[in-house]
């Protein structure tokens, strides 16, 4: 059997999620025989443009971004957003509110221009702004995705089975129901029995909960099932004494850019 | 069968010498609450717990479980069993009941291999219940705060010892190798009638009708407005089912290696409450609403089980109320039902302290 071609893909993002992948590579070795990488900037460097699936990860934050998503679009039979930024916009997104000046002023502060980093600062570039879209969004505002591989970062197993099944031919499933079942599973305590708030009630699941299992609450990372319960969600935290815009703002980390499409 | 005694020491090293032959679990505390684990020592006994988060049936049905490895080549299949002998101590009457239940349910008509063959390995040791255990537990109306025949042995605790109530001969032998035990006196069954006669009034009655009239209260309230509400207030994250001691609806996946050569049928638990569980092909989903989903749980705890097996599919345990964020209970549920039809208001209890 000959083996599908394969190549990785980095847009705005922290790569994190491909440095899953080359975990998983270690854990998983056999992956290697089943596939070829053609490309893969992290962790190799011949670049191949002949590929069939194109792992995708980080948003579409510059405008020459789009061009070069649809030429992997183009190339690709399939392609899969790889991590939060890819599949939600994630926390580049944060940014969506605000006006780029403001932003750079965030980051830098405004007397931050003595960095080389600095947008305004020495080399004095003052164009360097002029490629960045106002508005970070992701993949799938661009082109059409044909798997996501939710999460920040990626859970290795879920890429494993991901992978698996599209080797296999079928459509990649992931999760699509609160994160409260893996959670159960493993007899965490309810951080709401703790005092505590979680978005556990209304995000997909598939990470085993481990933000829960490690006493933290879940941030939703892995965006919200197709179908949330909002205003039972919103009645759960009133009884935590939050309100929905404490929901929100929780929210806002990983889901900027689906709150602002919904407002 | 008969009637034996055991003091707390003699306790704690029939649970040593039983490990050399069984994998024990039993009650163990975990951050603030209680979860069945591998009890390693007699230090891991805690037989006067309160309630654990999922029931003991996850080592007879357990969350994930492989169910054969097949090679795509040949057609190959082998099935994977894998029931090491277990011991299950410290069961409080309910999820006695509840295994009760699943024994009929997974031995009817097509019999599960693989629960079976768990079953057959495991020996069942209860304990009475003196206290209840949670403000959500409703046992008492439920009929389930005695146990049942499906004990091997039975323990009532008498402060200095235990009695213990013989319930099979397999049982009867495990106590003959593994424990120092001796035989009731007529005082011992006088202090043993002592404790069940006085732990009765700890428990309250919390249905406000008798038990036996729900099956056919579920069957008359298929068109509730109650359940509209509930499905407002359902979250569908399937904490209820996932902590129900007498759920077992599972689904089946297969899972094959990178080189698609070979693979293994994994069974995982489901629950109807998730939006997908009704889904089949071609995308049609028959309990699309949450509120249709509430109704199905209900109506099976209620009635469908009596009707197919002849036993209740709830047995008041509690768990899925203490796990709802919602609030949603069985109490109040069947507390509303009741009193719908009967034309009563019904009092909340189902968050009551």
């Amino acid at each position: 059997m000959s083996r599908p071609k394969v190549a990785f893909f980095d847009f705005t993002s922290c790569e994190g999620c491909q440095l899953t992948v080359v975990d998983t590579l270690q854990t998983h070795p056999e992956l290697l025989d089943a596939v070829e990488i053609v490309q893969f900037r992290e962790a190799m460097t011949e670049k191949g443009e002949d590929y069939q699936i194109a792992f995708v990860e980080g948003s579409c934050a510059r405008k020459s971004d789009e061009e070069r998503l649809a030429r992997i679009r183009q190339q690709a039979q399939i392609v899969v957003a790889l991590g939060a930024c890819a599949h939600l916009g994630g926390i580049n997104a944060i940014r969506n509110r605000l006006p780029l000046e403001a932003v750079v002023n965030c980051v830098y502060n405004e007397n931050g221009d003595w960095s080389e980093t600095h947008p305004y600062g020495r080399p004095r570039l003052s164009d360097r702004l002029i490629n960045v879209e106002p508005t970070a969004k992701p993949i799938e505002a661009i082109i059409t995705v044909d798997a996501i591989l939710p999460g920040c970062p990626i859970d290795r197993e879920e890429f494993a089975r991901v992978t698996r099944q599209l080797l296999q031919g079928s459509q990649p499933r992931v999760p699509d129901y609160p994160l409260c079942v893996e959670c159960k599973f493993k007899e965490n305590v309810c951080l709401f029995q703790r005092g505590q708030v979680c978005l556990g009630p209304v995000i997909r699941a598939g990470c085993g909960a481990i933000c829960p299992t490690y006493g933290e609450s879940c941030e939703g990372c892995r965006g919200p099932i197709s179908n949330p319960n909002m205003d039972s969600m919103q009645s759960v935290l009133a009884e935590a004494g939050l309100t929905a815009d404490d929901l929100l703002s929780r929210f806002s980390m990983f889901g900027t850019y689906q709150m602002m499409k919904l407002e | 069968m008969s009637l034996r005694v055991i003091s707390m020491d003699a306790m704690g090293r029939f649970v040593a010498s039983s490990r050399s032959e069984y994998r024990v679990v039993g009650p163990k505390p975990l951050h603030g609450q209680y979860i069945f684990g591998d009890v390693e020592s007699p230090d891991d006994l805690h037989l006067n717990y309160t309630q654990t988060v999922i029931p003991p049936k996850k080592y007879l049905f357990p969350q994930r479980e492989e169910l054969l490895r097949f090679k795509s080549g040949d057609g190959e299949i082998e099935p994977v069993f894998d029931a090491p002998p277990t011991i299950l101590l410290g069961l409080h009457t309910c999820d006695l009941h509840a295994i009760r239940l699943l024994d009929r349910v997974f031995s009817s008509g097509h019999v599960d291999q693989h629960y079976r063959r768990r079953r057959d390995n495991t020996l069942v040791i209860s304990i009475e219940c003196l206290r209840p255990c949670s403000r959500h537990s409703f046992c008492k109306s439920m009929g389930t705060l005695s146990a049942t025949d499906a004990f091997d042995l039975h323990l009532t605790d008498l402060g200095a010892e235990y009695t213990v109530d013989v319930g099979s001969e397999a049982g009867e032998a495990l106590l003959a190798k593994h424990a120092k035990t001796r035989r009731a006196t007529d005082d011992d069954y006088q202090r043993l009638n002592t404790a069940l006669a006085q732990k009765w009034p700890h428990f309250p009655y919390r249905l406000d009708f008798d038990v036996s009239e729900l099956p056919s209260l579920m069957r008359t309230s298929y068109n509730s407005p109650l359940w509209k509400d509930l499905g407002e207030r359902c979250l569908a994250c399937g904490s209820c089912t996932n902590v129900c001691p007498t759920c077992y609806c599972f689904n089946v996946q297969d899972e094959v290696d990178f080189a698609l050569s070979a693979g293994r049928r994994v069974r995982i638990w489901d629950s109807c409450q998730l939006d997908e569980f009704a889904t089949i092909a071609g995308g049609h989903n028959f309990r699309k609403t949450r509120a249709e989903r509430q109704r199905h749980r209900f109506l099976r705890k209620g009635q469908y089980q009596t009707d197919a097996f002849g036993l209740l599919g709830c047995v008041g345990c509690g768990r899925c109320a203490q796990a709802c964020l919602a609030h949603i209970t069985p109490v109040d549920t069947f507390n509303t039902l009741h009193h719908e039809r009967s034309g009563g208001a019904a009092r909340p209890k189902g968050g009551a302290a």
